[in-house]
């Protein structure tokens, strides 16, 4: 009997040890504990959103609020105009998804004309294209061309209600955005790219739009970083290497943002240049930022203030001094003296002198005599004493400015000569720039050195350069649409402002624009031609920027804009007749 | 084994169910024989008992330990697999959280696309990953709104996650299960976890779905590796236990012949002394002990050779000097009339000492020809009834001076057997001759048997009859019941000795009964042919008339004896057969 039961164990343990301790297919629902908690959001969301069709109280506010509704983040645009748009017509609106997404900006020249019709009110709008906006926050230059658009406004009373509601009838195939909307809706952001020697940050402008929570702001600039400059911007600037591509989002823990991105041949030195791009155009950035590749920690800025103060965008003096030409020769209007000697300073019409380094750069446009004139250029350690002249003479030769190019030791200027755009060197030795344009009348370098300003014809248009020592290269030349006309003069006033001297209704006005022309300030009503323009631009170190310009034969300095009187200048010599007034005015930096 | 005896439905021709019936016959009786063939076995070899206990106490602690190893194996591969994929949905969890946190609603901009890479990113990459591992977010209390993502993208994610554990999760718990399902190819066991993630505009839930594809074949592998051992691990221990028995029971098993052999007479059979061991002293001891018997034995052999030899040299020896005293006294005997008549009285007394003596050399000699193996049987087909007449005739005349009448109880006809007439007369006279000296002056009765197989001859008388052990004793030579009680006819005391090794030389039987008051009967039972092996007799040894202790048969039946309650012999009457079976 035993036997039996000895079977039996036997028999159930097989039977257990070969059944029973594999990983069971199923089991119960194990609860492991609590999930974690919601962390309390720091920042509200939901910024300022254009008013939706509903809001508008009078036509002229409904159409305002049209020209505004595409403003926001890209991917809702379509969806935000089509709500404007009676149902029937909304085909007409191109729905673009993602990258595609553009935006035309336009800029209203004058107040819509609205006229009832006997079913539908007519709506014109008189404009000046100013760009497309991208997805990517890039105002690129305009595609459409038309000066007015056509469209109708449907009245609408719903029902129970005492409002009168519209709706846009057959709407232009554009998604429309005022300028005014941009500056409203968007804040605009500078961002830097390496250039293509990699030893300048380079900016580029780009629009944020303010729907977009704090949060997401560096993964944004971050998605610009990697997504690619501007394309004006392209004859300048190394981008990061193909393929590369922000992993997610880029996320903050305490005080820490983490950056995870996907790059091929990532290395330290050029993951510190993407750190440093990424500290600059982040400016409200602090605490520390670490960055990834594919996850793994690559490199760790423990300070991001401390790696702005160790690597500035521009290493320029914050303080200008502020020069002018009085009696043919340099004077100084501020405590530095003129970086020349005496002798050497004579029949200066207008100069062009900046620091590079230890060495003081001077280009001066002198008289050749029988009413010529040629270009004088000397480089070397104040005071400089002997200058080289140019070979050619010309019949006139615009104030000559240095590109502030990051090879010290061959430094290249320009300077626009009878109509056209020259290079020199500090031999004296000029060479036409190939450039499309004719008519060029005025030209500035921009602190960074990679971008020109160029007044050609009357126009504004923008370039970038770049420059190896040897050679200059200028890229294809983007025109900047602003409302100013005749533009006689022009010079950088911030990072991505000029201040541009020309007309507009028929005053001569200095306007601080954008590169991209969608902002315009009015600086001064000048009465006069500006013939004589110079600048200090604000940056990141100098937040305000000064201006000086001749005309009329005088010279002013601002703000607000004075006349600069013969008694303001220092130095004077004895022999100086003291009988004109200081004239071709600007800045040593 | 069983399907040789599938019967060939060709040539039966009975429905299959009869075969199935016969099949089921047939395996039940190779079970029986089986279970009958074990337990003989079992009963038979120690060996088989030994090993059969070594191989289940084995199994059962290798089982044990067996089960408790795999069981092991599996929880550690379990709890490992378990704690990587709570360490991933813990970091999977706050990376997801710190994604989705930087999003106040889920129709913002790019969510979905954050819900993307999120998912892509804790899966680990591109779907050129093949861990196997699936990553799953889903919002159940914002259903429509954000879209369920996987990573690698499956479509029936969700009959891996059970409602229970959705319900759990989406509840705001960590909770883990694990289930079977398909996502590939084939079914696979899924250790899910799953954890919400809090976000601005409420919580989606993260799922981790890790394939035990790895662990089970791991555990598997554990398994039948502890399995395959511990099966090994049994078998080696039976295997001993073989071994050893087999090294303690092959001696015994040796002694036990050995000593067979030597109880069957081979004196000289020894066992072989290996080593110095237990067995080799048992062997030894043995050895001397049958040394030791043999030798006493050969020595009483020898003593009792010597014995027969003196008795057989002694009878012979006495015989010529007993002749020539004999024709002396012979002589003397027929003068007696001449002498006076106390010399003529001895002379008579002489002459019947020497008839006596002659008489104890004669059967001295017979049963020294007896103990030399020199007895030899001349049997022929032979009628017992004149054998039984003459007997009793030559009987006749001691039977009228003691007053005994011999009553005869004889078939009809002749009663044929192979026998030697001599010696059977002889056996005869012996027989009736004790009857009528010890029948006490009643009637002495002969009765004659036959059947197919044998023939017997009782003689009953009803003297003082035997007490109770003496049936046997009485066959012993020169016994007596009575010492002291005085001869009558001067019997030499070797008479039923010698009638004893008669019937054996016939092969057949000589048997006494006897009770006290009741008197005595003998039986001889030969066979009808000679050699042949006797079974039965055709008469009975107990007499019908006999009274017994427990009251007796019924009228003239037969009495049975056999085993009663609480191991007792119970008496009592038997089945009325005419003859009587002998065990």
């Amino acid at each position: 009997m035993s036997r039996q039961v000895l079977a039996g164990l036997l028999g159930g343990v097989l039977l257990v040890t070969a059944a029973g301790c594999g990983i069971p297919g199923q089991t119960e629902v194990r609860v492991e504990g609590p999930g974690p908690a919601a962390e309390t959001g720091t920042s509200s969301g939901g910024r300022s959103e254009p008013p939706s069709r509903t809001a508008a109280d009078s036509r002229e506010e409904f159409v305002d609020n049209f020209l505004a509704a595409a403003a926001g983040e890209p991917g809702g645009a379509y969806d935000r105009v089509s709500e404007f748009v009676v149902p029937e017509d909304r085909a007409r609106l191109p729905r673009k998804e993602g990258s595609e997404v553009a935006l035309t900006v336009v800029r209203l020249l004058a107040e819509p004309v609205i006229v009832p019709g006997p079913e539908e009110i007519q709506v014109t709008l008189t404009v000046q294209q100013v760009g497309q906006l991208t997805a990517d926050g890039v105002l690129a230059p305009p595609e459409a061309t038309p000066a007015t658009y056509e469209f109708g406004l449907r009245p609408y009373a719903p029902e129970g209600g005492d409002d009168i509601e519209w709706y846009v009838t057959n709407p232009p195939n554009v998604l429309l955005l005022n300028v005014e909307a941009l500056q409203e809706y968007y804040k605009s952001r500078t961002i830097y790219y390496w250039s293509s020697d990699r030893l300048r940050l380079v900016p580029d402008q780009r629009y944020l739009a303010l729907a977009v929570p704090e949060d997401r702001l560096v993964s944004e600039v971050v998605r610009w970083l990697v997504g690619g400059h501007s394309a004006w911007l392209k004859r300048a600037i190394s981008g990061l290497p193909d393929g590369t591509n922000l992993i997610n989002n880029a996320t903050r823990t305490d005080d820490r943002w983490e950056v995870n991105l996907d790059m091929a041949g990532a290395d330290s030195t050029r993951l510190n240049l993407l750190a440093t791009q990424l500290v600059w155009s982040l400016p409200e950035l602090t605490g520390q930022l670490e960055l990834k590749i594919r996850n793994q920690s690559q490199v760790t800025i423990k300070d991001v203030g401390e790696h702005r103060r160790l690597n500035p965008v521009y290493r320029v003096d914050t303080i200008p001094q502020p020069f002018c030409v009085y009696e043919g020769a340099i004077r100084s209007l501020g405590p530095t003296a003129a970086p020349m000697t005496t002798a050497e300073n004579h029949k200066v019409l207008s100069a062009g002198i900046s620091y590079s380094g230890q060495r003081t750069l001077a280009a001066l446009a002198v008289e050749a005599g029988d009413g010529r004139q040629r270009l004088a250029v000397e480089a070397g350690s104040a005071p400089l004493t002997s200058f080289t002249a140019s070979q050619e003479t010309f019949q006139t030769v615009g104030r000559p400015v240095w590109l502030r190019s990051a090879h010290p030791q061959q430094p290249v200027g320009l300077v626009a000569a009878d109509d056209r755009l020259y290079r020199f060197d500090e031999a004296a030795k000029l060479e036409p720039v190939q450039l499309s344009l004719g008519g060029v009348t005025a030209v500035a370098g921009s602190l960074d050195g990679h971008r020109l300003a160029i007044v050609s014809d009357g126009e504004l248009y923008l370039a970038a350069v770049s420059h190896d020592g040897d050679t200059l290269a200028v890229g294809p030349p983007r025109r900047t649409h602003t409302s100013l006309s005749g533009l006689t003069a022009v010079d950088w006033y911030g990072e991505n402002s000029l201040v541009v001297a020309g007309s507009k209704g028929g005053k001569r006005v200095l306007y601080e624009v954008d590169v991209d022309g969608s902002r315009e300030t009015k600086l001064h009503v000048t009465g006069a031609v500006v013939t004589h323009l110079a600048a200090y631009p604000a940056h990141p170190e100098a937040p305000y920027g000064i201006v000086m310009y001749e005309a009329n034969d005088v010279a002013y300095q601002g703000f607000p804009f004075e006349r600069i009187t013969p008694d303001q200048v220092r130095d004077l010599a004895p022999n100086d007749a003291q009988t004109s007034d200081p004239s071709a005015p600007f800045l040593l930096f | 084994m069983a399907n040789s005896l599938v019967p060939d439905s060709t040539t039966n021709g009975s429905p299959r169910r009869l075969g199935a019936g016969e099949l089921w016959r047939a395996v039940g009786g190779w079970g029986a024989r089986l279970v009958a063939g074990l337990h003989q076995g079992w009963r038979r070899s120690l060996q088989v008992r030994v090993v059969t206990i070594t191989l289940l106490a084995s199994s059962l602690l290798v089982g044990g330990f067996a089960y408790l190893i795999a069981d092991k194996i599996t929880s550690i591969l379990l709890e490992n697999a378990e704690a990587d994929v709570q360490d991933r949905l813990n970091s999977g969890a706050a990376y997801a959280a710190k994604q989705l946190g930087l999003y106040h609603k889920p129709e913002e901009a790019q969510f979905q696309e954050t819900v993307d890479g999120t998912v892509n990113y804790l899966a680990g990459g591109g779907p050129q990953q093949a861990t196997g591992v699936v990553v799953a977010l889903i919002a159940d209390n914002a259903e429509g709104v954000i879209q369920p993502r996987t990573a690698p993208a499956v479509d029936n994610f969700g009959s891996l996650i059970s409602p229970e554990l959705r319900a759990t999760v989406a509840a705001g718990e960590v909770a883990s299960q694990i289930s079977t399902g398909r996502l590939g190819e084939t079914d696979t066991k899924y250790l899910t976890y799953g954890s919400p993630v809090p976000t601005q505009f409420g919580q989606v839930e993260l799922y981790y779905l890790v394939p035990l594809t790895r662990q089970d074949a791991t555990a598997a592998d554990a398994r039948a590796t502890v399995v395959g051992t511990g099966i090994a691990l049994v078998v080696l221990l039976g295997l001993l236990a073989a071994l050893v028995t087999r090294l303690v029971v092959l001696p015994v098993r040796v002694a036990a012949r050995t000593a067979q052999r030597l109880s069957a007479g081979l004196l000289d059979q020894r066992m072989a002394v290996n080593g110095e061991d237990d067995l080799a002293l048992l062997a030894e001891s043995f050895n001397q002990m049958a040394t030791n018997l043999q030798r006493q034995i050969l020595r009483l052999e020898e003593m009792s050779r010597l014995q027969r030899r003196f008795t057989s040299d002694v009878s012979h020896e006495l015989r010529t000097p007993l002749t020539t005293v004999r024709m002396a006294a012979d002589l003397i005997f027929a003068e007696r009339d001449e002498f006076d008549p106390a010399v003529a009285r001895s002379a008579e007394l002489l002459q019947t000492e020497l008839d006596r003596f002659e008489e104890l050399l004669t059967d001295l000699l017979e049963i020294s020809r007896f103990d030399a193996g020199f007895a030899a049987l001349d049997a022929e087909p032979t009628d017992l009834v004149p054998v039984v007449h003459r007997v009793v005739g030559r009987l006749a005349c001691l039977a009228e001076r003691v007053g005994v009448t011999v009553e005869l109880d004889l078939p009809g006809g002749p009663v044929i057997a192979e026998v030697d007439p001599r010696r059977v007369e002889r056996v005869l006279r012996n027989l009736v001759g004790n009857a009528v000296e010890h029948g006490e002056g009643r009637p002495v009765h002969i009765t004659l048997g036959a059947d197919e197989t044998a023939v017997a001859v009782t003689v009953r008388d009803r003297g003082l009859g035997l007490k109770p052990g003496e049936e046997k004793l009485i066959f012993n030579r020169f016994w007596r019941a009575d010492p002291s009680r005085a001869r009558q006819t001067g019997g030499t005391g070797l008479g039923l000795s010698i009638s004893l090794e008669d019937a054996r030389l016939h092969r057949g039987w000589l048997e006494a009964w006897g009770a006290p008051g009741q008197g005595a009967q003998f039986r001889l039972t030969l066979p009808a042919r000679a050699g042949d092996r006797l079974t039965s007799s055709p008469l009975r040894l107990v007499p019908a008339d006999v009274r017994l202790p427990c009251g007796g048969p019924r009228e003239g039946g037969l009495l049975a004896i056999g085993p009663g309650s609480a191991g007792a012999l119970t008496v009592g009457p038997a089945p009325t057969d005419g003859a009587e079976a002998r065990p």
